[in-house]
């Protein structure tokens, strides 16, 4: 577990992620969502500056019952914009937080994953399952001595 | 006047195995920076070993014994699942111990004004009768106890900014007169202790600060608790635990502060100290897991102490 300290959010996160555009239609995130498992997928404008994020619930929330109609709609709705039903201002973290403390940020938000931005700028996605590995990948690294070897 | 540094390169065998956090490493690093040209007037001086006279004042003879009788030939020794122990670890916790004491004689002397002692192991986990939390003994209890017991002081106070909870120290003046422990650390972490409401005889002040507190937490503590808590102490000599895992970057913990709060605090203490006790203040290493973060953090907090004592 020493090793886990000393991991960065960047060591694990996947860098350089998909994204996708404000303008795009939610049909363009649901194949993402159908061909890749992401929780999320971040929005980004043309500089590739975080926006904003579009999360399965997200999704789910744009076929809630409301006043417009008795019963949504599918295609109509898969025609709607990202930015109507997106996240802003999401939470984001640098690169350069320590994974532990990332790892302390997901479970208190109960966050499946979250964009990695550095000055604005999308650098990558960090999610649950890179911190597991990453969890794994430290344990196998090096076994301390415990208690229990020192007494016998 | 100055500051004194005292530091031993006994500290620096203190292992407790690859890759733990609590690495010679975090002295190394804080070391270099102290070598660098803004801190070209600080004194220098190798760290005593304690005597079994001082560590008694605080740990009872056989904790002593036993802890020492623990000491490995070769590799390790784990005390709990946090703190291991290396062939040189008996010898680096006397120096570290001994250099409290006796940056404790020099500036009650007055040869300094402060002083900062880098030094591991930490000591700030270790009760009176349990070495724990990479601590083995109390270097600040230790301290407390000397200049209480050889320089006749009557009220010395310890702030401790680590942070995690100083449960040593703590245990050791809860039923004490004369001694104030103030605490800021983050709460429901290790080692659990540090709530409001353990005040033992009045003379302990906890501030535990919810997850992802930083600077305006800090600053707020100061204001409504620590700072009325010191003066109506009216402290000879103030000790400090420093720790700087409470940094934003540190990899242990949760709080954001940054190193301009570390130059803050310290300034704040010596305006304390400088009212109450002719600016008398030994600081001492605890914590702080980041090297990057540590080095800055423990640079800044040295220059404020050289700033209040006219050396900078």
């Amino acid at each position: 577990m020493y090793e886990f300290l000393q991991y960065r959010v960047q060591d694990a996160m996947t860098p350089e992620p998909i994204a996708i555009s404000p303008k795009a239609k939610l049909r363009e995130a649901e194949t993402l969502f159908e061909i890749h498992d992401f929780n999320g997928v971040p929005v980004v404008n043309e500089q590739r500056h975080l926006i904003g994020i579009l999360t399965k619930f997200d999704l789910l929330k744009a076929f809630s019952f409301d006043f417009h109609t008795l019963i949504p709609h599918y295609d109509e709705i898969m025609e709607q914009t990202i930015e109507t039903v997106m996240t802003p201002y999401p939470a984001s973290v640098e690169p350069q937080l320590p994974l532990s403390r990332l790892l302390q940020k997901l479970v208190e938000m109960r966050a499946k994953s979250l964009p990695v931005v550095d000055e604005g700028r999308l650098v990558g996605m960090i999610a649950r399952e890179d911190v597991l590995k990453a969890l794994r990948r430290a344990a196998i690294q090096h076994e301390t001595p415990t208690h229990e070897e020192s007494r016998s | 006047m100055s500051t004194l540094l005292y530091t031993h390169p006994l500290c620096l065998e203190h292992d407790a195995g690859y890759g733990h956090p609590e690495c010679p490493a975090r002295l190394t690093a804080i070391l270099n920076e102290l070598k660098t040209e803004p801190f070209a007037t600080l004194e220098w001086r190798e760290a005593p070993e304690a005597s079994l006279e001082q560590l008694n004042r605080i740990h009872a003879p056989k904790h002593v014994e036993r802890i020492f009788a623990r000491v490995p030939r070769h590799g390790h020794y784990a005390i709990d699942g946090d703190t291991v122990i290396c062939p040189q670890s008996g010898e680096a916790a006397l120096r570290a111990a001994g250099a409290v004491c006796a940056a404790i004689d020099a500036v009650l002397k007055g040869e300094a004004d402060n002083a900062f002692c880098a030094i591991r192991p930490p000591g700030h986990h270790a009760e009176p009768h349990q070495s724990m939390g990479f601590c083995l003994f109390n270097n600040a209890a230790i301290g407390a106890a000397h200049a209480r017991a050889v320089h006749d002081l009557e009220r010395v106070a310890v702030i401790d900014f680590d942070v995690h909870h100083g449960n040593g120290t703590q245990a050791a003046f809860e039923t004490q007169r004369g001694y104030l422990y103030i605490s800021t650390h983050q709460a429901y972490i290790y080692p659990g202790t540090g709530r409001r409401e353990e005040r033992g005889i009045g003379n302990i002040v906890n501030v535990p600060l919810p997850a992802n507190s930083g600077s305006a937490e800090l600053r707020q503590a100061w204001i409504e608790e620590i700072e009325p808590a010191l003066r109506a102490f009216q402290p000879q000599l103030i000790l400090i635990s420093a720790g700087f895992d409470a940094h934003y970057l540190d990899p242990l913990a949760g709080l954001n502060f940054c190193e301009e709060d570390y130059d803050w605090l310290t300034r704040g203490i010596l305006a304390i100290a400088h009212e109450y006790c002719a600016g008398r203040v030994v600081s001492m290493l605890e914590g702080g897991y980041s090297l990057q973060a540590l080095a800055a953090s423990a640079a800044a907090h040295v220059k404020a102490l050289m700033a209040g004592a006219g050396a900078v």
